[in-house]
């Protein structure tokens, strides 16, 4: 991995190491065993006759286990070693891993074999913002394990250590004395076991290892036989679409209460964890692909939807949460993540998820099901989400301490500006919300009118939604240079700023016929488009920089719906080029798109400059070939039927989708490149 | 004002009296309260069906899930002082058992007092 760690994960557990399987973190450094967002371990040395390993080299075998290679010295001198280190780790409670040494000389050796050990069970909030704990440490050693322990009161976390082999204990680690004939080899397994919730009243469980990989492995095999074959003369294609489809399978994440069921987390390391919004985004990526991903992500969001009003985690009745954490942070109310709801798009977007999942599935008894939760939603927009009563959207936190200033995708402080580059106040009202609470009603209604039987509903909302389209072309729309600004400030004037928010209007389809063409000149226009995909902020504005995070950086996600916005009103071309500028760009992040890229013109760097980030693989990013295949075959449910309409850059001279699962069983789509893009 | 009132009954003799919630209309199950009060337990048995919610002193049947706090902490979550989702993260709320049903039954919890801006 280019940042020099090796991640290997499985649900919220998971593991970042140095090539050398080692662990030596500080209260910054994100390595460490983590789980249910506590570390659990943030030392883990080993060293052969108190000499450290040097990597020869890494195996990323599955996502959930790795290999490393090692020899013992320094540099120059491995190239003689008389003993080789293989270290193999996978992921389960906790990690197990299996430490054999290999004597290459033909004499025995007595080697002294120490793990060094330790733990500060920081909470990952704390390791994002330095913090100090609160608690008190313990480590008990007995004949056969070493137990590190952490508590605050009644809070209590604990890893436990043991190996197969024989070992000495103590407090900081475990030393094994071994002999190694002649040619031959030693071989232990270690457990490293963590207490979850509950920690303190229920017993640590040590799971059979190779039984847990082997489920981890056939549940890996069964996804990817699952899902749609992808077939194209271009290679990389068919690599990317693969490496989606594994990335994917490990950010599956089971909260405990979705019975065994998984939903997409938002990326590793730091947000293993359920996303409203990303989790949103993620399923309807992955609709035609693994439509189950949006179900597990509807039952869950719904069970944990708002029912009070708690300003310390901005929760009201219907609104879906924003971001849920286990950490002592959390269970002490230092943060307010149990769930927190600041976000103001999820909500829309969990009815739009609703709706679109029905139409490819044909899923009406889980249309039912949630339907409690789909009417609370669509009621918070209306009577939690409108700050001004203006019939729009708004967000102003009410924890102003630790919740979101921004409370849509675009969350970073600087985010949204005029064009001279001055920040609006608060409450403010960003565009693509208004698009997302338009295509929640025209859905929503939709939904009441052939599901819930419930016209009445149905033509409130068609009122609603068409008298909202009204409004929002007149009131966001740019007349000057016929765009949609970003927002709409405290006293209701334009935040004028040109931004990749116009993409989602078109996605929702708020946007007015006649506005359209101008808007996707925009789009693909040189201060947007970059040559790769459409900035989040364009050239020109006083805040743009290339690789500022919200302000110029190319954003994969943003610019998959933003493919699907343009298809939707009828710009193939244009939805095809940027599928072409996306997935070239994947290409030279090995099929693993990141979270985001510089937003440099193409011709200038020839290839993409990743944007400094330390969250990767990150799930709406991986999502965005899967949603890129759907908008380049013009892939849509009609009834009963798939529609297909393919689009695709002259590049690819063909491409065939297999299997596409939906309420028509399975269909097959396939398309040859047309479209000249620009390159 | 009457001398103030235990929160704790108070929240369970206000729920014996919604005889249905569409909240918790996904939810069966019976849960045992074990509120800890210095050496005396004090138990409620919450049961529901599909929504429906009976509330009894006594238990009939089985139970699918324990809850357990101290009396202190089940006034201040009874009364919306505390979350009981962090309560449970900070083990000062014990479940034992099913973990979906308490999901289900931390939407009873009222909200916390309001810290009005205006």
């Amino acid at each position: 991995m280019n940042d020099g760690l090796v991640k290997i994960l499985d649900g919220n557990t998971f593991v970042v190491s140095d090539e050398r399987g080692d662990i030596e973190a500080s209260l910054t450094d994100p390595t460490g065993l983590f789980s249910f967002d506590t570390r659990f371990l943030s030392r883990w040395v080993l060293t052969v006759n108190g000499e450290r390993l040097n990597p020869l080299s890494v195996d990323d075998l599955q996502y959930f286990e790795t290999r490393f290679f090692l020899v013992p010295g320094t540099g120059t001198v491995y190239i003689d070693a008389k003993l080789s280190v293989i270290r193999q780790r996978a992921v389960s409670t906790g990690f197990h891993e299996k430490l054999t040494i290999l004597n290459h000389a033909d004499k025995a050796v007595s080697l002294e074999v120490r793990v060094d050990a330790g733990c500060d069970f920081a909470d990952l909030f704390e390791v994002k913002d330095a913090l100090k704990k609160k608690g008190t440490y313990s480590a008990k050693t007995e004949r056969r394990k070493l137990t590190l322990g952490y508590e605050r009161g009644p809070f209590a976390r604990a890893t436990e250590i043991s190996a197969s082999a024989p070992a000495r204990y103590d407090d900081k680690g475990l030393t094994f004395k071994v002999r190694i004939p002649a040619h031959g080899e030693w071989t232990t397994h270690i457990d490293v076991v963590t207490g979850l919730l509950g920690a303190g009243q229920a017993p640590l469980e040590r799971q059979d290892p190779d039984r847990v990989l082997a489920r981890m492995r056939r549940n890996l095999e069964r996804w990817l036989d699952e899902a749609p074959r992808v077939e194209s003369d271009r290679d990389h294609l068919r690599a990317t679409y693969r490496r989606s489809l594994v990335d994917l399978a490990a950010l599956r994440f089971s909260p405990p209460i979705a019975g065994g069921q998984a939903l997409p987390a938002a990326g590793l390391p730091w947000f293993m964890t359920m996303f409203g919004r990303d989790s949103i985004f993620t399923s309807l990526q992955a609709l035609p692909f693994t439509p189950e991903l949006a179900a597990t992500t509807l039952r869950a969001l719904g069970d944990w939807q708002g029912v009070r009003s708690d300003d310390f985690r901005d929760e009201d009745p219907g609104r879906i949460l924003h971001e849920m954490r286990y950490g002592e942070m959390t269970a002490f109310e230092e943060r307010p993540h149990s769930p927190y709801y600041g976000s103001v798009d999820a909500t829309p977007l969990y009815v739009v998820l609703l709706d679109e999942y029905e139409r490819w599935t044909g899923d009406r008894a889980l249309v039912r099901e949630l339907e409690v939760e789909a009417r609370a939603a669509l009621n918070w927009i209306d009577e939690y989400a409108d700050l001004r009563g203006t019939g729009y959207i708004w967000y102003q936190r009410r924890n102003e301490e630790s919740g979101l200033e921004n409370q849509c995708w675009k969350d970073s402080w600087d985010s949204i500006s005029y064009r001279d580059g001055s920040l609006p106040g608060f409450p403010r009202a960003t565009c693509e919300l208004q698009g997302y609470a338009y295509d929640a009603k025209v859905r929503g209604a939709r939904l009441a009118r052939e599901i819930w039987k419930d016209v009445e509903l149905a033509e409130r909302l068609e009122r609603d939604a068409a008298d909202l389209k009204r409004r929002f072309n007149r009131d966001y729309w740019v007349e000057d240079d016929e765009y949609f600004a970003i927002a709409l400030d405290q006293d209701g004037r334009q935040v004028d700023a040109l931004s990749s928010n116009n993409g989602h209007l078109l996605w929702s389809g708020i946007v007015d016929k006649s506005k359209a063409k101008a808007v996707a000149r925009h789009l693909l226009g040189p201060r947007l488009f970059s040559g790769w995909g459409v900035r989040t902020l364009a050239a020109g504005e006083a805040r743009y920089n290339p690789i500022g995070y919200h302000t110029g950086t190319v954003w994969p996600f943003d610019n998959s719906f933003i493919a699907w916005g343009l298809r939707r009103y009828g710009f193939k071309a244009e939805a095809a080029e940027i599928a072409a500028g996306i997935l070239d760009a994947a290409e030279f992040f090995d099929g693993r798109l990141p979270e985001a890229f510089g937003g440099y013109p193409r011709e200038q760097t020839k290839y993409p400059v990743q944007y400094p980030t330390a969250c990767s693989p990150q799930a709406w990013s991986t999502g965005t070939p899967l949603l890129l295949l759907r908008t380049m075959l013009g892939l849509e449910p009609q009834g009963e039927h798939l529609i297909v309409d393919p689009a695709l850059p002259s590049d690819i001279k063909h491409l065939e989708l297999l299997d596409i699962p939906g309420r028509w069983g399975r269909m097959d789509a396939f398309g040859r490149g047309r479209v000249d893009v620009r390159r | 004002m009457a001398k103030a009132v235990d929160p704790t009954a108070a929240f369970f003799s206000e729920l014996a009296t919604r005889s249905h919630d569409p909240l918790l209309r996904k939810a069966s199950g019976a849960t045992r309260f074990d509120i800890v009060d210095g050496r005396r337990i004090r138990r409620w048995y919450l049961s529901i069906d599909k929504g429906d919610i009976s509330v009894a002193t006594k238990a009939s049947g089985e139970t699918s899930c324990i809850i357990r706090a101290d009396k202190a902490v089940f006034d201040r979550i009874a009364a919306g002082k505390l979350n009981a989702v962090a309560a449970v993260l900070r083990g000062d709320l014990v479940v034992d058992g099913d973990w979906r049903l308490l999901v289900r039954l931390q939407r009873l919890f009222p909200s916390p007092p309001r810290r009005r801006r205006k």
